[in-house]
């Protein structure tokens, strides 16, 4: 799965620290999803979608080998 | 979210303070030659004991007993527990995950090292081995987590 979380927090002009914060997570989970190193809970995708204001497929899909 | 059964946060550092006690006591024990009476002796209540030449079994008996090889024993129990199950200040799925898989490898090589003492160590060096490995899973579980948090800490 890729994501475009790091074009999304562009966007908004957040650092990782500040959407952790946000969403509640930890700096390390933002950065471990943006290094697609750890895929999220659909709770947590949810979430970060809710916040960057669009549908999730537009932060979230599907690569070849999922 | 589910149940964790973490520990709150607050308790680490009193786990880190235990933990480290414990092992610097118990290094000294085992390398330094510094014995269980090195503090003195004080009475504990035996649930059962053993006299060690006739083998009879004794059944709740106040028996005096060095106390620094149990003292050690607590203070790495207590502390590595707290110390590996304490929640991080924020313990969100990725650390989760993170501990889960420290948890399985930590167990993993615990018992892979236990494995080949059973096969190849015998008597008094196989009974280091399991006093020794009492505490290494815990041990070697707070080595790994630690390791991962600091490598996701540098991501």
């Amino acid at each position: 799965m890729k994501n475009t979380i790091k074009v999304q927090r562009a966007i908004k002009d957040v650092t990782q620290a500040q959407l952790a914060d946000i969403i509640g997570v930890s700096r390390q989970t933002i950065s471990a999803i943006e290094k697609n190193k750890y895929v999220p809970s659909t709770v947590l995708a949810l979430k970060l979608a809710r916040y960057f204001e669009v549908a999730v497929e537009k932060i979230f899909e599907l690569t070849e080998v999922d | 979210m589910e149940k964790t059964y973490l520990l709150p946060h607050r308790f680490k550092k009193m786990g880190w303070i235990l933990l480290g006690l414990g092992l610097v006591l118990g290094i000294a024990m085992r390398f330094f030659g510094i014995d269980s009476d090195y503090f003195g002796r004080i009475p504990f209540l035996g649930i059962v004991t053993e006299n060690f030449l006739t083998s009879n079994k004794h059944f709740f008996e106040i028996a005096e007993n060095g106390f620094l090889d149990e003292l050690v024993a607590v203070l790495i129990i207590l502390g590595g527990v707290l110390v590996g199950f304490c929640k991080t200040k924020i313990e969100d799925e990725f650390i989760l995950q993170m501990r889960l898989s420290s948890l399985v490898w930590s167990v993993y090589v615990n018992y892979g090292v236990l494995f080949l003492a059973v096969l190849f160590v015998f008597d008094m060096p196989f009974f280091d081995v399991m006093v020794l490995n009492m505490s290494t899973v815990l041990l070697f579980f707070i080595i790994r987590f630690h390791i991962l948090l600091h490598k996701a800490n540098r991501m």
